[in-house]
């Protein structure tokens, strides 16, 4: 099967290594990256995100499986990545050339060198000043920009970014966010983008996997997997009283002043009736929405043996 | 194609300092060499005559500079040039910038064009400053630099300023594709230069290990491999090309004895076979790499 979605991926698999200490850094991964959406790839250290981007950029060559962009296994047709532009683990240059130099070499290897589109990247990504000087003498900030104009080249229709704000300050980073959600909603780039960060992922993206140990272990819209699981916070007294008459229905833990419970917008009304009905006064009901680190703790948590 | 090869170009050209150290150091030897020596003659009235009793001709100048292709030394600057060509992506860790945009063979191949490209142009450099700096410095000495320009010269010097110039660039794309496969494989350009230095090396000293191993194993017949070898065939060739016959040689131990001398077409196939052997596995082997670094 393959669709012209930018990104499916079918089984994906690959092993580094053999024996026993063969390492299985991505394991039977199924993906579906639709036109148009930001995608968020989130996994702690080590968990197969960058394994995952070399595979579909055609630099690993999968254990098993597929990893097809528009429709093409990336393997077999390898010129379907002219479509793509990415950024892998942090943007490497060749430090002895110049920026415009750096990118001259890439486009025309690419074959698609247009000097006017070099400058007008360079201007895009706040480095025209500076374009003639080495990369060698370059901050961390400066090459992750250099690498969006890298990325940028071919005008390409999606885009993949590894860690795109890693080793930059915190300005550094909202500007590169603000960069690529704008690559989204102004130029309708398709994104994928893995982190680590979950307050990236949720500024940034409206889809996302959590992955972890190589697997996927959950997939949704943002919204979707925070909302599935809200938590009220109910402040009623008394409040043993109040516990006892949630306890059957919902899952309750008891805080020193309120109780914490288990359920969504929609059951609040039916919460403060049947407190009322036990005769338990009722101050405050608040939905409080889970952030997703919170989230992403406790899906990690759940998934390791371990921990 | 071209946008490929210029792609090339501009990364290799820009890194100055490998350039200038391992390539362009033959051109610009060939001038800092002629300026000391002009020094040395202007100053010395008896090294002008020691260099007027030396006969030396222009067009042995000419040809005979390809030569250096073969000389250790620039046989070590080729190998080091080729070995940072080849591993240098990994160690700057570009491999990943640039393979998506384009296709694999074609990236690996554009390298062994564009290096012969470098090779051609620094030779052909050399020898032709060589040769205008050897006639300055006969100038200055006052002596002859025979032959003088005639058509027939010219043919002469043109073919044989031809064979030296291409059977010298197929042994530096022999030992080149050494370099470039042990770079590919090791991954770095130390790797590259050790693995193809020693290869080399090896080569030049297979038909002593050739013996060797007849000898202690008591197989003549193991001589015969060296028919094979990239070295033998080149000046097999050589001779052919120069004097209508082959360049016939004994290798011999006690009463064993063999002697080698195969016709143009059977070394032209062998060398043929190591130059499309060595680019092509290197080739094979780098469409099947896993690029992580
Ligand atoms: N070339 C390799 N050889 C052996 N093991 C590897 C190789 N590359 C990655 N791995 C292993 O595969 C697993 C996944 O690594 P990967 O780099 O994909 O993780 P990641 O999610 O990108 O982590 P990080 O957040 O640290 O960048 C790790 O256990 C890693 O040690
Ligand atoms: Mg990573």
């Amino acid at each position: 099967m393959s669709t012209g979605n930018p990104i499916v991926t079918e089984n994906l698999t690959k092993h580094f290594g053999r024996g026993h200490k063969r390492i299985e850094a991505v394991k039977a991964l199924n993906l579906v990256l639709l036109p148009g959406q930001v995608y968020g790839f989130l996994g702690p250290n080590g968990a197969g995100k960058t394994t995952t981007i070399r595979l579909l950029l055609g630099l690993l060559h999968p254990t098993s499986g597929h990893a097809y962009v528009y429709g093409k296994d990336v393997q077999r047709h390898p010129e379907v990545l002219r479509r793509v532009g990415a950024i892998v683990e942090g943007a490497s240059f060749y430090n002895f050339l110049t920026a415009r130099r750096n990118l001259e070499v890439f486009a025309r290897t690419a074959n698609r060198y247009d000097p006017a589109r070099i400058d007008a990247l360079l201007e895009q990504v706040g480095l025209a000043e500076r374009a003639n000087q080495r990369v060698k003498g370059y901050s961390t900030g400066m090459k992750q920009r250099l690498g969006l104009a890298a990325a940028l080249l071919s005008d390409p229709d999606l885009l993949i970014f590894d860690e795109p704000t890693n080793g930059l300050d915190p300005s550094g980073m909202h500007e590169i966010r603000e960069f690529i959600r704008r690559l989204a909603t102004e130029q309708g780039k398709t994104i994928f983008l893995s982190s680590h960060l979950l307050s990236e992922v949720e500024q940034i993206c409206d889809r996302v996997a959590i992955i972890q140990r190589g697997a996927i272990v959950r997939e949704g819209a943002v919204g979707d997997l925070l909302d599935a699981k809200t938590t009220l916070r109910v402040e009623a007294s008394p409040l043993d009283a109040a516990r006892a008459a949630l306890g059957d229905r919902w899952h309750v833990t008891t805080n020193t002043t309120w109780l914490s419970v288990e359920a969504t917008r929609d059951e609040i009304p039916a919460i403060v009736r049947r407190l009322v009905q036990h005769n338990v006064d009722v101050y405050q009901v608040t939905s409080q929405r889970q952030s997703l680190e919170e989230y992403f703790l406790s899906v990690v948590e759940a998934e390791t043996p371990h921990a | 194609m071209l946008n490929l090869f210029r792609a090339e170009w501009n990364k290799i050209a820009g890194h100055r300092w490998l350039t200038s150290c391992l390539i362009w150091i033959f051109p610009v030897g060939a001038v800092a060499f002629t300026l000391v020596m002009a020094l040395i003659l202007s100053l010395s009235e008896s090294a002008r005559l020691a260099f007027r009793s030396d006969t030396v001709q222009w067009t042995e100048q000419l040809v005979g500079t390809w030569g250096f292709l073969n000389n250790p030394l620039g046989r070590l600057l080729l190998i080091g040039f080729t070995a940072v060509m080849f591993a240098g992506e990994y160690q700057w860790q570009t491999w990943k910038s640039i393979i998506p945009r384009n296709r694999r063979v074609p990236l690996i191949l554009n390298k062994f064009v564009t290096l012969g490209v470098f090779v051609v142009v620094a030779f052909a450099l050399m020898s032709v400053l060589l040769t205008l700096g050897m006639g300055l410095l006969r100038a200055i000495a006052d002596a002859p630099y025979p032959p003088e320009l005639s058509a027939s010269v010219i043919r002469t010097t043109v073919s044989d300023y031809t064979r030296s110039a291409v059977l010298g660039f197929i042994s530096t794309l022999i030992a080149a594709g050494y370099a470039a496969l042990a770079a590919m494989l090791t991954r770095s350009i130390l790797g590259g230069v050790l693995v193809a230095y020693a290869v080399t090396f090896a080569e030049n000293l297979s038909a002593v290990g050739l013996i060797l191993i007849a000898y202690f194993l008591d197989l003549p017949g193991i001589l015969q491999l060296y028919r094979f070898t990239p070295g033998y065939n080149l000046l097999n060739l050589d001779a052919w090309i120069r004097t209508g016959a082959g360049n016939p040689i004994v290798l011999d131990y006690g009463a064993n004895r063999v002697e080698l001398a195969d016709s143009f077409g059977f070394s032209a196939v062998v060398i043929a076979a190591w130059v499309i052997g060595l680019i092509g596995l290197t080739t094979a082997l780098f469409r099947r790499q896993d690029i992580t670094s």
